[in-house]
């Protein structure tokens, strides 16, 4: 049954035995010098509790609703699809075709521009960011394949 | 005298012109951002972190708390002319603004927003200018217990403010959890790494700041659409308000800078609490209560002029304590500890060029804004018409690149890529987002100060309550956890 309060309470169940877990390998020392492993231990025992306290108190909502969700997600998923990419891209392409590249994913797939504005655009930002940062800034961004 | 000595030498730092230019580049872009829908202070904030790389500490801030407080009068603007806030401490302007707009008195809602944000926002930094060094010098004398105490405080308050305590609590805890990835700082033990060496000093905060705030506010954004709506137009010889409004606006504004001030001390959304508060209580003082909502000056006046006090306020625990209370205050501590400065205690003693030339600047600010404000409105509502969907990718790119610089590692960007996913996934699930990153920043201290003060009794908790501080704010602490959850139990069903 999908429930956004449940999704996110799951989350924090997870995240808590997660940490559990991997704080039970850590030297927890004693009471008078906690070790690295106290800390976590007690954070990790709280947010187990108050996450299945969310998962338990959320009602549950009709399954119907998952197709509405999952329609509402394309764009936001489009965008992590492309900025993951990017990330990929950015060592081995350079920074610069990269970035055009990227921008115009985003404004031709998700914002819906044209093609030829779209690419126009992209190059316009990417270069202009390129510009700004590479050499206003300074800052050492890759240069992949062009050297640039 | 002594205030005023160094408020003397603020001056002389702010009154540079590279100061100067750096305040009025803040106020200018944190009005850009107010005015923009989709984009919040909090990300105005974080997109610039890189543009500070290059400049000292006391520039850096000085442009930040500029963006900060110039999101504060920009959010008005849309709220008068468009019914949309341009960030979320305006949203209650929307309901008399916007109203005042249709009957053609824009211009003086306008007015009134910018004046009143002027006033709250000045007598806020007086407040900041005395109370802050005076807190800083008291909690120089805390030990790890007494600091301990005021981290409990201060996640339990984080976790009240949110909209339900049981939801937001648990997000803090995800941060406390978050900010143990990487080396122990006290016994050097590598904590949740995986092996992997990126994470050895933690997760980033720039990261996780510009993936949550940033990425993740766009994801979102990407799901409502500002654009296509109509804008009420303002012209300059419409500014002025008459007589009457501006004697009926007086009222507001002075209970409006208490309100923020007071609320603006405590943590969590501080400028979005203060803005309602002041409705609410304007409405209540009111003789003509049934005109809100239909265009009453009173409840622009009150509204603007407390979530502008209520951000010079949340500088006090922030500059003093070295504990944010905001997501934006967060975003500035991470700038600074950039820099190599930690606000707290220590800060107003061992860098009084830094505060002080910070609360001149402030000063100074609110005038640039002032100006800014009122005879360039039409210039900032053209901005409005340049479409969400091309700014986007925009922001997206400077997201990565201004992370990417931090310590040119693709790493940092694949955190982003989670925190921004993370960010979104609260954000879509109900959850709030900036809890965790504030706990994250607090959570290595407070584990500190917490074993720290083990180590001091030998391992007895009685150390906690045999300071009075210490017991006094545990107290607190307690009382407002209590609170809490008397708050979220069921209540009875009337009766048919």
């Amino acid at each position: 049954m999908v429930n956004s309060k449940r999704a996110g309470g799951l989350v924090f169940l997870v995240a808590g035995v997660y940490g559990l877990i991997l704080s039970l390998y850590l030297p927890m020392g004693k009471w008078n010098e906690p070790g690295a492993g106290a800390f976590p231990l007690i954070v990790s025992i709280l947010l187990c509790l108050s996450g299945l306290f969310i998962f338990v108190r959320a009602r549950v909502r009709d399954v119907a609703a998952w197709r509405d969700i999952l329609k509402r997600q394309w764009i936001p998923f489009q965008i992590v699809l492309f900025t993951a990419g990017f990330i990929v891209g950015l060592e081995r392409l350079g920074y610069l075709l990269t970035a055009c590249l990227y921008a115009f994913a985003l404004l031709f797939l998700v914002s819906r521009y044209r093609f030829w504005v779209a690419l126009g655009l992209a190059v316009l930002i990417g270069a202009g960011s390129w510009l700004v940062f590479g050499k206003l800034f300074a800052t050492p961004l890759p240069q992949g394949v062009l050297s640039l | 005298m002594d205030v005023f000595q160094n408020l003397a030498s603020g001056f002389a730092t702010a009154l540079t012109l590279k100061n100067l230019y750096l305040a009025f580049i803040g106020c200018l872009w944190g009005t850009v951002v107010g005015v923009l829908p989709g984009i919040g202070p909090v990300a105005g904030i974080t997109l610039l972190i890189p543009a500070t790389y290059g400049l000292d500490a006391t520039g850096a801030i000085i442009m930040m708390a500029g963006i900060y407080y110039g999101a504060m009068y920009g959010g008005s603007t849309t709220s008068i002319l468009m019914n949309i806030p341009g960030e979320s401490a305006s949203v209650i302007t929307c309901l008399d603004g916007y109203q005042m707009a249709l009957k053609g008195r824009g211009g003086a809602a306008l007015f009134i927003a910018a004046f009143g944000s002027w006033v709250g926002g000045t007598l806020s930094i007086v407040g900041l200018m005395l109370m802050a060094p005076i807190l800083a010098d008291f909690a120089t004398k805390f030990g790890p217990p007494e600091m301990f105490s005021i981290y409990l405080l201060a996640f339990i308050l984080l976790s009240s403010l949110g909209h339900d305590f049981f939801t937001t609590m648990p997000v803090v805890l995800l941060g406390l959890l978050l900010a143990s990835v990487g080396m122990d700082p006290l016994t050097g033990v590598i904590r949740f790494t995986h092996g992997v060496k990126h994470l050895y000093d933690g997760l980033g905060f720039v990261p996780v700041a510009m993936g949550a705030f940033g990425m993740g506010e766009i994801l979102a954004a990407t799901q409502e659409s500002a654009e296509g709506r109509e804008v009420q137009k303002v012209r300059l010889r419409d500014l002025l308000p008459t007589r009457e409004e501006f004697e009926a606006s007086v009222g507001p504004i002075l209970r409006g800078s208490g309100i923020g001030f007071f609320v603006g001390l405590l943590p969590g959304s501080a400028h979005i609490v203060s803005s309602f508060l002041s409705y609410l209580v304007e409405k209540r003082v009111s003789k003509h209560p049934e005109e809100f909502g239909k265009g009453a000056i009173e409840g622009v006046a009150g509204p603007e002029t407390a979530n502008n006090a209520a951000s010079g306020a949340a500088m006090i625990p922030f500059l003093g304590l070295g504990i944010p209370t905001g997501p934006p205050a967060a975003v500035m501590m991470i700038a600074l500890l950039i820099h190599g400065i930690r606000p707290g205690p220590l800060f107003i003693s061992e860098q009084p060029g830094v505060f002080w030339g910070l609360i001149a600047s402030m000063y100074i600010g609110n005038v640039i804004l002032l100006v800014l404000n009122l005879p360039l409105v039409s210039v900032f509502v053209n901005l409005l018409r340049v479409p969400f969907r091309l700014l986007f990718p925009i922001i997206l790119l400077v997201c990565l690149v201004g992370t990417f610089t931090v310590n040119l590692d693709t790493f940092e960007l694949i955190v982003l890529l989670g925190a921004g996913i993370f960010g979104y996934a609260f954000r879509s699930w109900g959850f709030e987002i900036a809890p965790l990153v504030l706990a994250m920043i607090l959570g290595p201290a407070a584990e500190i100060s917490f074993r720290q003060s083990l180590m001091r009794s030998a391992g007895s908790f009685a150390i906690f309550w045999e300071s009075p501080i210490a017991l006094t704010l545990i107290g607190a602490s307690g009382c407002l956890l209590a609170w809490n959850i008397y708050r979220s139990l069921p209540t009875q069903p009337e009766e048919a």
